[in-house]
């Protein structure tokens, strides 16, 4: 399967070329169906089950023309068998999902991080509006990376607090969960230390919020004029949930933000890319819409017939990453989406998904779920 | 107030069972509102009175049934929707622990429950639609429904009531290495059709000891087991959400696998070594290669804990698989004659 490297490295630097026109403001350097069909016919000929799905629907992946006749993998895929274009020993990083009560996490193993990396940087850079400012104080609500390695949300978060926050390897760690605890304490001497002119990033899940303002009980932690907050995963099939609304108040006031600050991301451990609120970059955008990059889309499905609903109907997400390079260009989550103006909306876990995400794994690290 | 003497509970549950066995006769009159608040085809719903109808339990089975059954002043029993006849344990298993019971039958499915009680002739057993668990005054409730279901009730109960929940469960079957695979997947597929395997005795997920060629020869016999078995009784209705769940099965498993599937079943195999992958219900099996027994432990690990039954060619070979959940042979996991709560777990 080396043999297939050459062609991957081709195909990167294709999926690479959006980001690159995405940051520069120019136009896609091609149409986006042009390279997701030549994703699919590489991972047709490099990922036997893609073959196998493809041979099953009776699609012809040669004579393809458009990413939409293309089947999904679906996401409980990852568990069971590999998706990826090359072999074992080629693989750079293995991200694994935070898995279920039944116990099968999925994994999505990435020859190169390269592309991952430049996709979720230039689209945190818009999202997070930090391209042009200072670098801010990056604080996260999550385990670094070394202690999560399979975590594909802290490497994300991990890449975001060196290149948001000024490259501060030098510095105090920006993560404040560590052996399982969060750190709310340490937390509140950082904050209470911050520069004020200088405005803070913090970075976490939505449990680990949860948490904090559990922990803070009531108090509130001001952060600088200008600061951000991003929180990301769900609540749903949890036996505590907080509706995004409530929370997003509850971080507002503690954190003294405003709320059009906290912003929600939806991402997941089988893809290379990410979907944010647009609320920080477009003064017409609300809380629960979230945008697709250019290089990703995706496509509300009946869950039955997985062909695309009826415009504004409800389905099951098929999201279509051109940054997969060397997996599955086409994913079919388990989360039930309906597109709305500027983008689409997130309504939760198909009936009958198990529950799962990093906020979801946070929550049971942290050991306090349904007290 | 004294206890009610052994004797004469025994003698009540004798009753009970044999006043539903002749109230089987009678069939015909409820075959239809059986079958449209079920979902299951009429078919379906006469192989389930006829063949899963737990009214032929003798002397032991009725023993046995006692033996669990515990002891209070009242019962209140809670039913669910999966499996219809499953009311008859229920209510035996209540009308051996207390000398008053009232069942609360599952709105979706009320008309077996009702059938039951109204055979019974017993003044000490009743119906109430609308009870309320946290109103329930005394004794025991005993709820069968979903884990999540459960949990509510057991807050709402009143202080001093004992909250008995039979939830949710998984069944496997195992095929030995001597097993006659064509007979395996005979009874296999018995124990799938019946309810359209919405009960949590249905086999869902099926480990064959021996290699991938072996567990797709295998497959193949299921599949046409499954085939001839929907020949004379035909799939019923399943649900939005067990079709989509189904579609999204099939997809993972034509990704992971190989599959096999017709209109009312379908038959998946992951490579060996995958973890196990619990397929929706409605008559859909899943099925791993396993090396040995320690292989087979290693998979169903992450489903230890909701294990109620286990099935197999060669049960005693696979008991140290079963823990505390009900071993059988393969074409009679779902023929439990009144052997208490299924859900044994505690």
């Amino acid at each position: 399967m080396t043999g297939a490297v050459p062609e991957s490295e081709a195909l990167h630097a294709r999926a690479r070329a959006f980001v690159d026109a995405f940051e520069r403001g120019t136009a896609m350097p091609e149409p986006f169906d042009v390279l997701a069909v030549d994703l699919a016919r590489f991972q047709a000929a490099h990922v036997e089950g893609y073959a196998r799905l493809l041979a099953a629907r009776g699609v012809n992946v040669q004579a393809l023309r458009r990413a939409s006749d293309a089947p999904a993998v679906p996401t409980d895929a990852f568990k069971l068998a590999r998706v990826a274009t090359f072999d074992p020993s080629l693989a750079a990083v293995v991200f694994r999902t935070s898995g279920t009560t039944l116990g099968a996490r999925g994994s999505h193993e990435m020859r190169t991080t390269a592309t991952y990396d430049a996709a979720a940087l230039a689209l945190g850079r818009w999202a997070l509006a930090v391209a042009g400012q200072s670098p801010a104080s990056v604080l996260v609500l999550a385990p670094s990376a070394e202690e999560a390695p399979d975590s594909s949300l802290s490497h994300m978060f991990a890449l975001f607090a060196r290149a948001f926050g000024g490259g501060e390897a030098a510095g105090p760690s920006p993560f404040f969960v560590k052996a399982g605890d969060l750190r709310a304490d340490e937390l509140r001497v950082r904050i209470g230390a911050l520069a004020p002119a200088r405005p803070a990033l913090v970075l976490g899940t939505s449990f680990a919020f949860v948490h904090l303002l559990e922990a803070l009980n009531d108090a509130e932690l001001p952060l600088p004029p200008g600061s951000r907050v991003v929180h990301t995963g769900g609540f749903k099939g949890r036996a505590r949930e907080v509706e995004p609304d409530a929370l997003r108040a509850a971080v507002a006031r503690a954190f003294a933000v405003d709320p059009r600050a906290v912003v929600a991301e939806y991402g997941m451990t089988e893809l290379s890319s990410q979907f944010y609120e647009a609320t920080l970059v477009d003064a017409s955008a609300g809380h629960g819409t979230f945008v697709e990059p250019p290089w990703a889309r995706v496509v509300p499905l009946d869950p039955e017939t997985l062909a695309p609903v009826e415009e504004g109907e409800t389905g099951i997400a098929r999201i279509e990453d051109l940054m997969n390079v060397d997996s599955a260009f086409a994913v079919l989550a388990a989360d039930r989406v309906r597109r709305v103006e500027g983008g689409f909306e997130l309504l939760g876990r198909a009936p009958g998904a198990p529950p799962r995400g990093c906020s979801i794994a946070l929550d049971e690290l942290l050991g306090r779920e349904g007290s | 107030m004294s206890p009610v003497p052994d004797a004469v509970r025994i003698d009540r549950v004798r009753r009970f069972v044999e006043a539903v066995a002749r109230g089987g006769r009678d069939r015909p009159r409820h075959l239809a509102a059986i079958a449209r608040e079920t979902g299951l085809s009429l078919e379906g719903v006469e192989l389930a009175l006829s063949r899963y109808l737990e009214a032929d339990a003798g002397g032991d089975e009725i023993g046995r049934l006692m033996e669990r059954a515990g002891r209070a002043p009242a019962v209140l029993v809670i039913l669910s929707a999966n499996v219809f006849t499953g009311a008859l344990r229920a209510l035996a298993l209540a009308c051996a622990c207390a000398p008053e019971v009232v069942v609360r039958p599952s709105r979706r499915e009320s008309t077996f429950a009702r059938a039951l009680v109204e055979a019974a002739d017993d003044a000490a057993l009743r119906l109430a639609a609308d009870v309320d668990v946290g109103g329930w005054p005394r004794g025991e409730v005993h709820v069968y429904g979903r884990d999540e279901t459960l949990s509510v009730l057991r807050r709402r109960a009143a202080t001093g009531v004992v909250v008995r929940g039979y939830g949710s469960g998984i069944s496997v079957g195992v095929v030995s290495p001597g097993a006659d695979l064509a007979e395996a997947a005979r009874g296999f597929a018995e124990d799938v059709v019946v309810f359209d395997q919405r009960g949590c005795l249905s086999p869902r997920i099926g480990l064959v000891q021996g290699g991938e060629d072996r567990t797709r020869a295998f497959g193949e016999e299921l599949h046409a087991a499954l085939e001839r078995a929907a020949a004379s009784t035909p799939r019923g209705v399943l649900a939005d959400d067990e079709r989509s769940l189904a579609r999204r099965y099939e997809e993972t498993v034509g990704f992971a696998g190989c599959l096999w599937s017709a209109p009312d079943h379908i038959v998946g195999a992951a490579r060996i070594g995958s973890p196990l992958l619990l397929p929706p219900t409605g008559r859909h099996v899943h099925l791993a290669a396993c090396s040995d027994v320690e292989a087979m432990r290693g998979l169903l690990a992450p489903f230890e804990s909701q294990l109620v039954a286990l099935g197999s060619d060669d049960p005693g070979r696979y008991a140290v698989l079963a823990h505390r959940a009900r071993l059988s042979r393969l074409g009679e996991m779902q023929r439990p004659p009144l052997d208490g709560p299924v859900d044994l777990r505690g």
